[in-house]
């Protein structure tokens, strides 16, 4: 749907989930204490439920998400479709109305894991999940001031992805295969998007020791094929035999990148991708891409609900764990010829086991905040 | 009190308005009358502040003055109660009455409705209108609404030092002769306070109700008259140019029917909250006349016979079948054609071309498997332009800039072109200067020679006697009496209007 | 010379009546060929500011990009001449897109084997689909703005049925040759574009069917009081625009290789926009196919041409809303109109 339509809907559902949350809010506040106030001394919880909150189906990515809960479910015991999807459709408020209702109708017997959606929306959902006595761990999007070892035990973790590093590294590969000469265009996702910004910074960070490689233009593709390939195109008339190469911040505006290179006849020109889809991955070991990156979301949606599940019986105690255990960054595989086909054996032809007690072992590090001022 | 003097308007390639010269003194009320194209509605648009004129100047109280819009020519008491009623149907009365001026009643944002509704009373009591203003308009009836048009303009008496010009134009063209005469009435007694502008077609009203009249002719005013002080062939004479005579309604041309043939027949057919038990027939050739006043019935026969309205009770024949499922399709199939009273919203489409109208009720003529004959379509619309000495272009002219004479003869071509033999007409002359008029009743007696049955709901008495054969008088959804009107014995006026009401 | 002032002001009086005067006989053809002009005119402010955009080659991108949204343009232009309006176009290209990919590779994956079956029958999908719309729509009386939306919402969500999320991509050599073999310096798929659109021109000139649309459009309440259907000529109008979304997501499928859910993003704000742009009213009655070319070709082109102008990406958006007025400003009779709504 266009967003001029979406939005409209959206605010509409807003509307009335606002409502709803108002009442819900006055209802919870009646509720909660009585009912569950004792429950903030209690320790741990017996068989809880499991939620993961997201945004929706149709992408590949959050469906790898999904898997990875689904899979972890699996392995304690339990049928796949026991995990609760609670998909927010891309609505801040519909995701936290959600939630609330979760909380509710599980009476806080739950462990949850959450994208908030946006940043200023994680603070409502882990105050709301910490009032319930539950559990709750999140990815992606919370804000700068907001960290789990405010809220004791019961808001678990962060992961997110710095898309800062692999994507430079990706920009060299690019620069290498292009002989450290020439032009490189970027085609980027929705602007003001985070990783949108992360990923042409990280072009930028690997331009500074290429001195002959020039960033002739960077032009948002919107994380769409079509308007990518559209951009490519008119790259190539504005830019012609200039360009050498193309740094693309997804998979998906690669696509169109190499398909609007194809209907012109042009091959040759190495293009990089980001997300290692298995599509991506395909056209990696064909060649065609130079280069993707994986961020693994099968292992981050089983994860994620892991900890959330395990902080909640008491597996571990997370006000006991060091803070590169709360909020870290997720992995990344960078993907090129070389390692592509051993790749699509490990991670897509077959989805790897694993152990979803071994919680930091493939992460990378604590998370680190741009310094305030 | 209110003068145009020398006053010049020009579009390109028409000189509208040539040197007009026009004056309405205090509580006078001067008649406006003139063919359709001869500037009468450019005139009006210049009075109440649409046109700005080219030359000349406009006085109020002796005083040169300009207006850049009608607001503005409101606010010197210059008001117009439109033709085409400018009512919005879904706003209630008091709504109507002061849309665009609700700021009065506001207080701290919130309208006080009371206060309207006070105010509105004292506006409707000045047209002896005793509605509810909270009724929505659409409920009102023609002639309330016209009334309600003027209270409206007469709230300018409140806001506006000084003596009112209002304009009327056409006021009487939705109202029956008794709403005629009450509102002649109300006008007269409303001299005291305004004096009035009133244009129309119907000369004799516009006779009565004048103290002087100006004939315009080709954007000149050729006279102006006295009250008494000429006759109405007279001023129609100095209006078309030519003598309007005794056989205007081509009475001469008038044959008995063929009444061995029954082209339609309705059989006790009522429609709850319409029409009752009405019994009708029509021959081939006959002209059947239905008399009545506005909402008496008389639209819901004819649309009933056109298949728009599903009868509750008895049986509709036509052509001696039995017409089982009622819809426009089923009628135009039956070779029934129907001419609506709204031109403009039922008759033509403005933007489709004149060929592209006459063909619209019988594509399927004109077609072979979905894909058009155009050349065919366009041979028939130059046969029928030529026929009907239609005034266009040509075939491809778009319909929204014909005339209104030359849109009805289009509606007419439609449906005689696709050798339709029923012809339902709603007004067929209504807003037709002279001219176009007799044009109509012309095609009317034509129509009876090729032997089409006609069922006529005419704009005036006399219209209505001068064309029929038979005349119904409906009232109340019932029919009251039937004539025979046949040359020679024809009723009068008073024989129709004792039944009417 | 000692002309007055008076005189000067009347002499300008006079010369702006006689360039009135010469104007205003033409002022309908202006209106009517302006969307062209507006087309000319960018053409050329592109051209001047950088030469690399008057190019075969260019007019060869521009050309691919504009052939699927011609397509759903044509399709709504028809919806648009009836009065009515349809959003169902995202979902129905998705479900089209992504039910001829899942056959198209299921029968063979290649146009040489019985795959090509998946052509005609994706057409046939978009008819049924537009059926459905139009029946929602006339059936149960609810205003073509709200159902075909509703329907669009469907329809998406049946590609994410079909698709699970995932990307079907068609690597089909021949299929593909829609883009990559070239005539003239025009891929394949832009010549059958313009065959489409004669086929559109043809039904909207010649046809029943398209002179019903007009009738619908310029007087629903005239085309019934004048013994046509109306409510077939709606339904049969959302069909025949369901072929046109059909066709589009065959085109969009064929210049990308891929079909996904979202394949039908966005057609919707650039189909309406070329149409008006193009100088449909949105009142219905007044407009056609060839207007809906121009609209398209204005939108691409300005599109296009900001890139290849160097504009900064975040003026461009802005820009385009802006030169979209401008184009329907100079491009309808808005004086035809009193209200807006």
């Amino acid at each position: 749907m266009s967003t001029f339509i979406r939005d409209f809907i959206e605010r509409e559902k807003m509307n009335r989930r606002n409502f709803l949350l108002a009442s819900a809010a006055g209802m919870g506040s009646l509720v909660i204490p009585s009912a569950f106030g004792f429950d903030r001394a209690r320790a741990q919880l017996v068989d809880p439920q499991i939620a993961w909150s997201y945004r929706d189906r149709a992408s590949p990515y959050w469906l790898a998400i999904v898997s990875g809960g689904e899979t972890f479910v699996e392995s304690i015991g339990r049928p796949r479709d026991s995990l609760v999807n609670l998909i927010n459709e891309g609505s801040s408020e519909k995701s936290l109305a959600d939630i609330v209702s979760f909380l509710q109708a599980t009476g806080g017997n739950c462990a949850i894991a959450c994208d908030a959606n946006d940043s200023p929306n994680a603070r409502p959902i882990v105050e709301a999940v910490a009032a319930a006595g539950a559990y709750i761990s999140t990815i992606w999007n919370k804000t700068d001031d907001l960290h789990p070892w405010d809220f004791g035990d019961n808001y678990v973790s962060h992961m997110t992805w710095s898309d800062l590093k692999p994507s430079e590294d990706l920009a060299r590969a690019l620069f290498d295969a292009m002989g450290g000469e020439g032009g490189v265009v970027h085609i980027g996702g929705i602007p003001a998007n985070n990783p949108a910004i992360e990923r042409l910074q990280g072009l930028r960070n690997a331009l500074v020791d290429y001195p002959n490689i020039e960033l002739l233009d960077a032009q948002p593709g919107d994380w769409d094929t079509q308007k990518a390939a559209d951009v490519m195109s008119q790259f190539l008339t504005r830019y012609g035999d200039q360009i050498k190469g193309v740094h693309c911040a997804n998979d998906v505006m690669a696509y169109g990148a190499l398909e609007a290179m194809r209907a012109e006849g042009i091959s040759g020109i190495p293009v990089t991708a980001y997300d290692g889809n298995p599509e991506a991955v395909d056209l990696v070991m064909k060649g065609d891409l130079l280069g993707t990156c994986f961020t693994n979301p099968h292992w981050g949606g089983g994860i994620t609900a892991a900890l959330a599940y395990h902080a909640a019986i008491g597996t571990f105690k997370p006000s006991e764990e060091p803070p590169e255990h709360r909020e870290f960054y997720g992995p990344t595989i960078l993907i090129t010829q070389a390692d592509a086909e051993n790749f699509k054996k490990e991670f897509i032809d077959a989805t790897p086991t694993y152990d979803w007690t071994d919680f930091w072992g493939p992460t990378n590090g604590q998370i680190q905040y741009p310094a305030s001022n | 009190m209110y003068a145009l003097q020398k006053v010049d308007k020009k579009f390109p390639g028409v000189h509208a308005l040539k040197a007009i010269d026009f004056q309405v003194g205090r509580g006078e009320i001067v008649g406006l009358v003139g063919e359709n194209g001869a500037g009468k509605s450019t005139l009006m648009k210049v009075i109440y502040g649409a046109y700005q004129p080219d030359g000349g100047q406009i006085l109020v109280d002796g005083k040169s003055v300009r207006f850049a819009n009608p607001r503005q020519a409101m606010e010197r008491g210059i008001g117009m109660v439109f033709q085409e009623q400018s009512l919005i149907a879904n706003l209630t009365v008091m709504e109507n009455i002061f849309l665009g001026y609700e700021q009065q009643f506001v207080r701290w944002g919130v309208i006080n409705w009371r206060e309207m509704a006070e105010a509105a009373r004292h506006q409707l009591a000045k047209v002896k209108l005793d509605i509810d203003p909270a009724t929505v308009t659409s409920s009102l009836s023609f002639a309330q609404r016209q009334l309600v048009e003027l209270a409206k303009v007469l709230t300018l008496e409140e806001r506006v030092e000084g003596h009112l010009v209002i304009l009327l134009d056409e006021p009487t063209s939705v109202l029956s002769s008794e709403e005629v005469q009450l509102l002649f009435r109300l006008i007269r007694e409303l001299t005291a306070r305004a004096s009035f502008i009133f244009v129309s077609h119907r000369m004799d009203e516009v006779m009565e109700i004048s103290d002087r009249i100006y004939v315009l002719k080709d954007g000149q005013v050729v006279d102006v008259v006295s009250r008494g002080g000429s006759s109405a062939e007279t001023i129609q004479h100095k209006m078309v140019g030519r003598n309007v005579n005794k056989e205007y309604y081509r009475e001469q041309r008038q044959k008995p029917f063929d009444s061995s043939r029954t082209l339609v027949e309705l059989d006790g057919v009522s429609l709850p909250g319409r029409v009752t038990d009405i019994s009708l027939k029509l021959h081939a050739g006959e002209v059947l006349c239905i008399v009545g006043t506005e909402g008496s019935g008389r639209e819901a026969i004819l649309r009933t016979i056109y298949g728009m309205r599903t009868p509750v009770e008895g049986r509709v024949l036509i052509k001696g079948q039995e017409v089982t499922s009622f819809s426009p399709r089923t009628a135009a199939s039956l070779g029934v054609g129907y001419v609506p009273r709204e031109r403009k919203i039922e008759g033509i489409v403005a933007g489709m071309s004149v060929y592209e109208n006459m063909t619209l009720s019988q594509l399927g003529r004109h077609s072979s498997g979905g894909v058009l004959k155009l050349a065919e379509e366009k041979a028939l619309a130059r046969d029928w332009i030529k026929r009907l000495s239609i005034k266009a272009h040509s075939e491809h002219a778009d319909c929204g800039n014909l005339s209104g004479g030359n849109q009805q003869k289009v509606v007419l071509a439609k449906w005689r072109s696709g050798g339709s033999d029923i012809m339902l007409l709603d007004h067929p002359t209504r807003g037709l200067d002279i001219g176009a008029k007799e044009d109509v009743y012309e095609m009317i007696r034509d129509m009876s020679d090729a032997a089409v049955g006609i069922v006529l709901v005419a704009d005036t008495l006399e219209e209505a006697i001068g064309l029929a054969h038979t005349i119904i008088v409906v009232k109340d959804g019932r029919i009251q009496k039937t004539f025979g009107a046949t040359s020679g014995v024809k009723p009068t006026p008073f024989d129709l209007l004792h039944h009417m009401i | 010379m000692s002309t007055s002032a008076s005189d000067t002001a009347a002499q300008g009086r006079v010369a702006m009546q006689q360039t009135r005067a010469f104007r205003r006989p033409s002022r309908e053809t202006l209106i009517r060929w302006a969307p062209l002009l507006v087309l000319i005119a960018l053409v050329v402010v592109f051209t001047a500011i950088n030469p690399a955009f008057l190019s075969l080659r260019n007019f060869g991108r521009i050309a691919i990009a504009s052939t699927p949204a011609l397509m759903v343009a044509i399709g709504v232009t028809f919806i648009i001449v009836m009065g009515s309006i349809d959003l169902s176009m995202e979902g129905t290209i998705a479900v089209c897109a992504c039910v001829f990919a899942y056959f198209f590779l299921s029968w063979g994956g290649t146009l040489l084997s019985t795959a090509w079956v998946a052509i005609p029958l994706t057409l046939l999908l978009g008819a049924v689909l537009g059926l459905l719309n139009g029946l929602v729509h006339v059936l149960l009386r609810i205003p073509s703005f709200m159902a075909s939306l509703a329907m669009g919402f469907v329809g998406i969500g049946l590609a994410i049925l079909i698709t699970r999320g995932e990307k079907f991509l068609i690597e089909d050599e021949v299929f593909r040759g829609l883009v990559t073999y070239r005539v003239l310096g025009f891929p394949i798929m832009v010549y059958l574009a313009l065959a489409a659109l004669v086929v559109a021109w043809f039904i909207q000139s010649y046809t029943r069917l398209g002179r019903n649309f007009y009738a619908v459009g310029g007087g629903e309440e005239l085309a019934h009081a004048s013994g046509l259907d109306v409510r077939r000529v709606r339904v049969m109008g959302f069909m025949l625009a369901g072929v046109f979304y059909a066709l589009a997501a065959l085109f969009a499928v064929g210049r990308l290789g891929v079909a996904e859910s979202v394949s039908g993003a966005n057609f919707m704000f650039v189909s309406i926009t070329s149409v008006v742009v193009g100088g449909v009213a949105l009142w219905g009655g007044i407009g056609g196919v060839w207007n809906a070319l121009v609209g398209v070709l204005i939108v691409n082109v300005i599109n296009n041409g900001m890139v290849v102008i160097g504009l900064p990406d975040f003026l461009q958006d802005g820009v385009l809303g802006f030169l979209v007025i401008v184009a329907v400003v100079l491009s309808t009779d808005r004086r035809s109109v009193s209200f807006v709504k």
